[in-house]
């Protein structure tokens, strides 16, 4: 049968080039993630910057070289790694959709091998071998692409926050090899509802006119609609306050999920929703309005298979988009609840002036500068770098809310630590215990753990030591940030213009905490930012790729039926609008259940980032959610009218006769 | 209307029949309600004979031949290929045979458009896994008169020649039976003729038996006899009727 897959593919060169496309870029966008992560591997950092420390608890005992923070691509990886997973799901998705359309439209022809001979498992093969066939090509080509692109990728990806240093391009072959293999993998899991539906057409469809699709869908496909359903409602539930930092992932993934869920439901959801947009386009509408409605409903799992790419980036990109914006106006609140005193002093490195500038300033009640202090916890099997803080008790807790969780700070003494609530929760560690870390001076210790303090990024760091501990280690290091309160009675105002007049000279600034924690806010949306033009990038032009592939795919099969309606008296541009709503009644439904998803995991997400704070600024990033709405529809409606406009110059009424 | 000419006499009439129906009945159920396009038809095709079934639209005809041929399931009644009981086979079953004992020839789209005719012809062998022999799928292009045209697609012939390669598809096995529907309705009449004759040829030559649905009395013409059905019923038979006569009862028929 692999000889006549490669004929079809051959012939129906028109009808495969979506799937081609769509995989390429699947297989560019893996192979570009895994040379990338290839060359982040092979990286070797220098030894002078990366210290050995022992893992006995470790199977079997073992000695780990941590690199220190500064020649870190820890970054890059784990982004490259979520770039692999989005690519590789639209992947799956698109050429499923699009192989099931490539079967659909060639029926009759299935019918026919049937009829002389074929049996339903030679069809079933046929298919798979064409998907075989297209799949090669295209990972080839994608792998190809993948290898030139990927210099570009690690200059472009060199001395950024992700990976602070210069990455060279390493051995190609394992790395591609994966992305090849994983783009035929991938084709073959999305060819085989393809081949399975194929396998099922009867011998009679070839003596049949009509090459009219059944409207039902199997029993399996709903049953595993409504398992991943039940699957991702499972996991919504889990974003709740209590699960703490967990959430952010699962508010990405979980959509992925019920995207899925959604996909394999929407015959029978498509044409409810589709019913329900079409009232006023009905309403306003002569007879392209009418006509479009019944050419969205009457054939759900046509409609179905057009929306899905829509449904998958709009879930998918809105709530990642979403999530991430309540996560930064959830960590804004942590810190303007937390820090307490209304002005904030940065100061530059080694600035061991700015102490005694500030220190000599009158009217200043508290000054509360931490001393940053580096150091490796090992536990069990792993070995983390922490960034530390030696705090001066007496002034910290009255510039910032110290109050611990469970434990007791005054007995932060000696060779003790208190933990911030997030690292508790990961780890497992609880008042009591005793944590064993490295400083950077290569001597190791073991601290117990005194306090659990409520967890606030930026302000008070995961791990915070007594001042002589962090001293003792760390004898250089001066405070990055000062919180200093001032005095009963004295203008912070005019404190800021006093400190600014000191410590002129040494770089430090002093600013009201209200402006700086603003900037922190901003920052922290700067680098959201970068992270999803870096995750949704990819997915984004696969997408826009897969939504012009269908629509594209769509009209072009549809010469017959447009050529027939001229013959009956349509003018083209009738046609044409017919299209053009029945396209926008596809996105438009397609969008309501991306929105549908977007929305409950705002929701959710938003109640389980903001528990227990008051008044935190809820800011939804309509420009950007608005425009991939736009773009989705624009894409959709362009690809559908594009071919139409097209099929419609190029032929005359009279070959409906034909 | 009875039979008007008695059997001709090389036809060889064996012990068993070609292609038995007993009985059968397709009732087709609708939202509007049932509809029976087949009340109980009871037919023996002889070994090597050439028989037409004629009848108004709605008669039922195409039922039977998809019955016949296995592609449906009749609602009551037998259908016996060879000797073989269809009913009751799972799908692969009815496959093998089909590959094996039936050849099909229809009245358009009968090609692949992506192979050659060479490949279309020899891929019936390529199903059954059998690797075709240059030689045998040649002598068929040559026995319907495609010499040459090896290397073609089919979309670079004429009807009549793409009918032919349909034919020469079907001769490739050397089926028992040849199930024809409608085969020269895409075709004006000098290459209805010459598919035709070929068809005519399959059971004077070979001894093949051929069932052809047709609505044309010029093409029925072609056959021993000429089954007519009417609601889904047998209305009557003319054997070795020329198409004056086959029109003729036609008309009585639809009156």
């Amino acid at each position: 049968m692999f000889f006549l897959s490669r004929q079809t593919v051959r012939r129906h060169r028109s009808l495969y080039a979506g799937s081609f496309v769509a995989l390429a870029v699947g297989v560019f966008l893996l192979g570009l993630a895994a040379t990338a992560t290839a060359a982040t591997v092979a990286y070797d950092g220098p030894a002078a910057a990366s210290i050995t420390v022992d893992l006995p608890q470790a199977d079997p005992p073992q000695q780990v070289r941590v690199p220190l923070s500064d020649a870190d691509v820890s970054g890059l990886q784990t982004v490259l790694s979520l770039v692999a997973v989005i690519s590789g799901f639209i992947t799956i998705f698109v050429i499923a959709s699009t192989f099931a359309f490539a079967v659909a439209s060639r029926r009759r022809e299935v019918g026919l091998l049937r009829l002389i001979g074929a049996t339903p498992r030679q069809v079933r093969r046929m298919v798979l071998g064409e998907a075989l066939v297209v799949a090669l090509a295209a990972a080839i080509t994608g792998a190809v692409l993948a290898q030139l692109a990927t210099p570009l990728l690690l200059a472009k990806a060199s001395y950024t926050e992700l990976a602070p240093v210069k990455l060279e391009p390493a051995s190609p072959w394992v790395p591609l090899l994966i992305a090849i293999s994983a783009g035929l993998v991938v084709a073959m899991l999305g060819a085989r509802s393809a081949a399975r539906r194929a396998a099922k057409v009867a011998p009679v469809d070839a003596l049949r006119e009509a090459e009219l699709e059944p409207t039902r869908i199997g029993v399996v496909r709903i049953g595993f609609g409504l398992l991943f359903l039940a699957g991702s409602i499972v996991l919504l539930a889990l974003i709740r306050p209590g699960t703490g930092e967990a959430v952010i992932p699962l508010s990405m993934f979980t959509p992925m999920l019920l995207v899925i869920a959604l996909t394999l439901l929407a015959p029978l959801v498509v044409p409810w929703i589709g019913r329900l947009w079409a009232l006023p386009l009905v309403a306003w509408t002569r007879v392209s309005g009418r006509l479009a409605r019944s050419n969205v409903v009457a054939t759900p799992r046509r409609s179905a298979s057009l929306a899905a790419p829509i449904l998958a980036i709009s879930a998918i990109a809105g709530s990642m988009v979403l999530t991430l914006s309540f996560a930064a106006d959830a960590a804004a609140a942590t810190i303007r609840d937390t820090l307490r005193a209304p002005i904030v002093v940065t100061a530059p490195e080694h600035g061991a002036a700015v102490r005694e500038r500030i220190l000599g300033t009158t009217g200043i009640a508290a000054a509360d500068g931490a001393i940053p202090i580096d150091l490796i916890r090992t536990d069990g099997d792993s070995a983390e770098v922490e960034t530390a803080e030696g705090i001066d008790l007496a002034a910290a807790t009255r510039t910032r809310a110290l109050s611990p969780i469970s434990g007791d700070l005054t007995n932060l003494t000696g060779k003790t630590v208190a933990i911030s609530k997030e690292l508790s929760g990961f780890e497992g560690y609880d008042v009591g215990d005793e944590i064993t870390v490295t400083y950077l001076d290569r001597t190791a210790d073991r601290l117990r753990v005194v306090a659990i303090l409520p967890t606030a990024p930026g302000v008070t760091a995961s791990m915070v030591l007594p001042p002589e501990l962090a001293r003792q280690h760390a004898p250089e290091a001066t405070p990055s940030q000062w919180f200093i309160l001032p005095a009963q009675g004295s203008d912070a105002g005019a404190l800021v213009t006093a400190l600014n007049e000191r410590l002129t000279g040494t770089g430090a600034s002093a600013v009201p905490a209200v402006e700086w924690e603003e900037a922190q806010g901003e920052a922290l949306r700067q680098g959201n930012r970068f992270g999803l033009i870096l995750l949704l990038g990819p997915a984004a032009l696969y997408s826009a790729i897969a939504i012009a592939n269908t629509l594209l795919m769509g009209s072009l099969q549809r010469r017959h039926e447009f050529v027939t309606s001229r013959l009956l008296g349509a003018t083209p541009a009738q046609i044409r609008r017919m299209v053009l709503w029945e396209s926008s009644l596809v996105g438009a439904v397609a969008l309501s259940l991306g929105t549908a998803i977007t929305v409950t995991v705002g929701v959710l997400i938003r109640r389980a980032m903001t528990d227990g704070m008051s008044d935190v600024p809820a800011t939804v990033p309509w420009t950007v959610l608005l425009g991939i709405a736009g773009l989705c529809l624009v894409l959709a409606v362009g690809a559908a009218l594009a071919p139409t406009a097209f099929i419609l110059k190029r032929s005359h009424p009279g070959a409906a006769m034909e | 209307m009875t039979s008007t000419a008695p059997p001709r006499p090389f036809v060889v009439q064996s012990e068993s029949p070609a292609l038995l129906l007993d009985g059968i009945t397709k009732t087709y159920r609708s939202k509007a309600g049932a509809v029976d396009a087949l009340r109980g038809v009871t037919y023996q095709f002889t070994r090597g004979s050439f028989t037409a079934v004629m009848g108004p639209s709605g008669s039922g005809k195409s039922t039977l031949l998809q019955c016949a041929a296995g592609l449906d399931q009749p609602t009551k009644g037998m259908v016996m290929l060879g000797g073989v009981e269809l009913g009751g086979r799972d799908e692969v079953a009815l496959t093998k045979l089909r590959r094996e004992q039936m050849g099909f020839v229809f009245q358009a789209y009968n090609l692949l458009g992506s192979l050659t005719v060479y490949d279309n012809v020899a891929l019936p062998l390529r199903l059954t896994g059998r690797r075709p022999r240059r030689e045998d799928v040649y002598r068929v292009l040559d026995q319907v008169g495609l010499e040459g045209k090896a290397k073609r697609r089919p979309a670079e012939l004429s009807g009549g020649q793409q009918q032919r390669v349909a034919i020469a598809r079907a001769l490739i096995t050397g089926p028992a039976v040849f199930f024809a529907d409608e085969p020269t309705g895409a075709l004006d009449s000098s290459t209805s003729r010459q598919v035709l004759t070929l068809l005519r040829q399959a059971t004077d030559r070979t001894g093949q038996t051929v069932v052809m649905v047709t609505h044309d009395p010029v093409a029925a013409a072609f056959a021993d006899r000429v089954l007519f059905l009417s609601d889904g019923l047998v209305a009557g038979s003319l054997d070795r009727g020329d198409a004056a006569r086959i029109a003729a009862a036609m008309s009585e028929l639809e009156g």
